[in-house]
């Protein structure tokens, strides 16, 4: 026997088999519907009560706000950033120390712990001189980073075991000033040099408008005074540019008096050989090698003056200009101009870069990590229902 | 200062309180959704659960998840009716698996009720060997009939809840038609 003649049949009887809610349930539902399902706030925690409204939000209307947050999180921390940065401070006519060219690449403050022996008199412009001249030749050797800075090898051409260290220092100085006091600032240069014991080795101070007027110094400072005149120095005007360097000469000096005793004792040899020669010929030999060795002794001799004095008497080159202040970046003048804008934007933009750089390195895992977890949550939950069908 | 003569007073407070209490065209949505598709879902959950009051707790559980969620319905992923039987069906499978038992566990007799007195023998017995071949079925065949012919959903609709192809649906509760009727067919 068969139960339905059809398919239509068999769906008219489905149909009437179909439930249907009572009108209680009906009539209450109509009513949370109604009033837009009221939360049920009793026993549920403010954290989930936030993800179910995040969760009714539409996704447009959080991107916004997200991103926003997103981008205000990295404007302040890229404020953060640049303020405590030491070039954060960077502002309009600084008198902080500016950016000239450096050679040795190196500036150091403050002065190094071992400081030479301080001359016990005002040297001659013509020490000065022979100075320079002896800073030519050790140049190479001394072109080392400041004492102290990195640490010093056990052996080599260092002059590790040295009982003092001899340094040599040298700073640059850029005065700011109007052009009708660059002449009374020279005046006062030349009092600050004389009140260190110092010595101004040449000078020149030309007169005019703003930019014309300016002059220059030479000065050789003893070492032992150098950060007493260069105070001195930096009060007389506004100081646009300073720098500082020093350089470690301990070891061409030591060389230079090892070879200069090996000098004297070969010397000393050669008079005992003179003294000790029978023939006429052999006393005229023993001259000429004793000539060229005083010759070697007394070369010697000059290049460890020379050094001595560089590490006694610093040098010091100083700056009077007048007019606006040439700029770093290339633009002029004293305020702040659009140079200065675009460096402190590419600044602030490399910060803002790296800032962000930083968020996504930390960001990105993390969200890799919540999305997998995510999924796999999903997966699960997605199983779970299906098996509950059997 | 008085304001200028002629000018409506209160005119701004007017048109705020209007646009504040205009209902939003999604709730308006909604409602027309729920107000089509109430006993259609009710219908569908309680086919699948055999459960009255599971049924209804699951039905206005559903009902809240998507007024919630109304704000996200995107059009073009779909029918809303699809969308709100997704919403129901997931709320009856956790149920399910809540119960940890399966739909078959938790039926109840069949609804006798449903069976009308006054219909001759020979159909009444057909009914009742229809609602015993329903409850013999799987949950998850079962549940097709629910939303095919409790719920009324087209085939498509089908496809879009269950995340299968539309053939697919149409094959399926195809042989779950001609099951049920073997079934009724062996019942009598």
């Amino acid at each position: 026997m068969r139960a339905f003649r059809d398919d239509a049949e068999l769906v008219a009887e489905l149909a009437a088999l179909r439930p249907a809610p009572e009108r209680g349930f009906a009539f209450e539902l109509d009513e949370r519907v109604a009033a837009g399902f009221p939360r049920r706030s009793r026993g549920e925690s403010p954290l989930a009560s936030l993800l179910d409204r995040l969760r009714e939000t539409p996704r447009r209307r959080i991107v916004l706000p997200a991103a926003a947050s997103a981008l205000a999180a990295v404007a302040i921390a890229t404020a953060v950033v640049a303020i405590s940065q030491p070039g954060g401070e960077r502002s309009a006519g600084s008198k902080e120390l500016g950016a000239l060219p450096n050679p040795h690449g190196s500036v150091q403050f403050p002065a190094p712990a071992h400081r030479a022996i301080a001359p016990s008199s005002a040297p001659s412009a013509a020490a000065g001189a022979a100075s320079n001249s002896g800073h030519a030749a050790a140049g190479s050797a001394s072109s080392q980073e400041a004492e102290g800075v990195a640490p010093a090898p056990e052996s080599g051409p260092f002059a590790v075991k040295a009982p003092h260290r001899e340094v040599e220092r040298s700073a640059e100085i850029v005065l700011g000033a109007d052009p009708a006091d660059v002449r009374r600032d020279a005046a006062k240069v030349f009092d600050a040099v004389h009140a260190n014991d110092g010595i101004v080795l040449d000078s020149s101070i030309s007169d005019g408008g703003a930019g014309e007027a300016a002059a220059r110094f030479s000065l050789l400072i003893p070492a032992g005074k150098l950060g007493d005149a260069l105070a001195d120095l930096s009060r007389i005007g506004e100081v646009r540019a300073r720098r500082d360097t020093s350089a470690d000469i301990t070891a061409p000096i030591v060389g230079l008096g090892e070879r200069l005793q090996d000098s004297r004792a070969r010397i000393e040899g050669l008079l005992a050989q003179l003294a000790s020669a029978e023939t006429d010929a052999e006393r005229a030999a023993v001259e000429v090698e004793l000539g060229a060795e005083r010759r070697q002794a007394a070369a010697l001799r000059a290049r460890l003056t020379g050094l001595h004095r560089r590490a006694h008497l610093a040098q010091v080159s100083l700056r009077i200009e007048s007019g606006e202040q040439a700029s770093p970046g290339g633009g002029s003048g004293s305020s702040w101009g659009i140079g200065d804008a675009l460096h402190d934007a590419g600044r602030i933009l490399a910060i803002a870069a790296g800032v962000t750089l930083l968020a996504l390195a930390v960001l990105t895992p993390l969200a890799l990590i919540a999305l997998l977890a995510w999924l796999a949550t999903r997966t699960l939950l997605r199983r779970g229902r299906e098996r509950a069908l059997g | 200062m008085d304001p200028a003569p002629g000018r409506s007073r209160g005119m701004s407070e007017t048109l705020v309180a209007a646009a504040e209490e205009a209902p939003r065209e999604v709730d308006l949505a909604f409602d027309r959704l729920y107000r089509s598709s109430r006993d259609d879902v009710y219908a569908y959950v309680a086919g699948l659960l055999r459960d009255r009051g599971a049924a209804e707790e699951v039905t206005a559980t559903a009902f809240e998840r998507a007024y919630r969620k109304r704000s996200r319905f995107d059009p073009r992923r779909g029918e809303p009716r699809a969308w709100l039987f997704g919403i129901a069906r997931n709320a009856a499978l956790d149920e399910l698996r809540r119960r940890g038992r399966h739909a078959e566990l938790t039926a109840e007799p069949a609804d006798l009720g449903a069976i009308g007195v006054d219909d001759s023998t020979e159909a009444s017995e057909r009914r009742l060997a229809l609602a015993g071949a329903l409850a013999s079925l799987p949950a998850r065949e079962r549940e097709l009939i629910a939303l095919r012919f409790f719920a009324g959903l087209s085939n498509s609709e089908i496809a879009s809840v269950l995340g299968i192809g539309e053939s697919n649906a149409g094959t399926r509760l195809h042989r779950v038609v001609t099951k049920l009727r073997e079934a009724c067919d062996e019942g009598l």
